[in-house]
């Protein structure tokens, strides 16, 4: 009996899995990250990318995004709890649509989803950069 | 709702699901339902499909012992569940 609950543990965490839901995450992160909106795609692609560098998942990159935009999504990424009226406020002030905030905000979220995903499913397979 | 058009811009159907489950609960419905309702096809549809394939597909690990993960993260993150 041991020996079978030991195999049906090791059934449960065999790295077989990270393929499993790729073809909804694809049609998610496209929708997201490159289809039409109220933002231009390429913004909401730096904004993903920044965060998931935040998380460790994705090299650093230069990729500059408007310093107000930049504040709001260091943020979302660092500590998405802190956020409150007041960003809302600066970047509505910038003249950013609720449109626009809501786009970039999901991308910020999704990009911070998936880096985390990236590094559970590392993890799993044994990778070493999951710490 | 911080972003206003996502609390005005719910279509009337959504508008009044919210107010039924605002009711059920005896307060306010949880905004996670607005985000994902509004501008379905943005965002909520797609991330829709994924998040129950993921928590309630099929899976080594029970239905409970998924939304226990979710918990668990959620509480990590600092984000009511």
């Amino acid at each position: 009996m041991k020996s079978d609950a030991t195999s049906q543990k090791k059934n449960r965490i065999k790295p077989a899995e990270p393929g499993r839901h790729a073809e909804k995450i694809n049609i998610l992160k496209d929708r997201v990250l490159e289809g039409p909106g109220h933002s231009d795609p390429r913004l909401r692609q730096a904004v993903a990318h920044r965060v998931a560098a935040h998380a460790g998942a994705l090299p650093k990159d230069d990729a500059r995004l408007p310093p107000e935009i930049g504040r709001y999504i260091d943020k979302i990424a660092l500590h998405a709890y802190r956020v409150t009226d007041t960003d809302i406020e600066a970047l509505r002030a910038a003249r950013y649509s609720e449109d626009i905030i809501f786009e970039l905000t999901v991308s910020a979220a999704l990009g911070a989803g998936m880096a985390r995903l990236k590094r559970g499913l590392s993890a799993l397979t044994g990778g070493e950069d999951a710490a | 709702m911080r972003l206003k058009k996502i609390e005005s811009g719910q279509k009337l159907s959504k508008k009044l699901i919210l107010a039924l489950i605002g009711l059920k609960l005896g307060e306010r419905a949880p905004d996670v339902l607005r985000t994902v309702w509004y501008r379905p096809d943005f965002f909520g549809k797609h991330y829709g499909r994924y998040l129950n394939a993921a928590m309630r597909g099929p899976s080594e690990w029970s239905v409970g012992e998924r939304e226990l993960f979710a918990a668990f993260v959620s509480r990590l993150n600092e984000c009511a569940f």
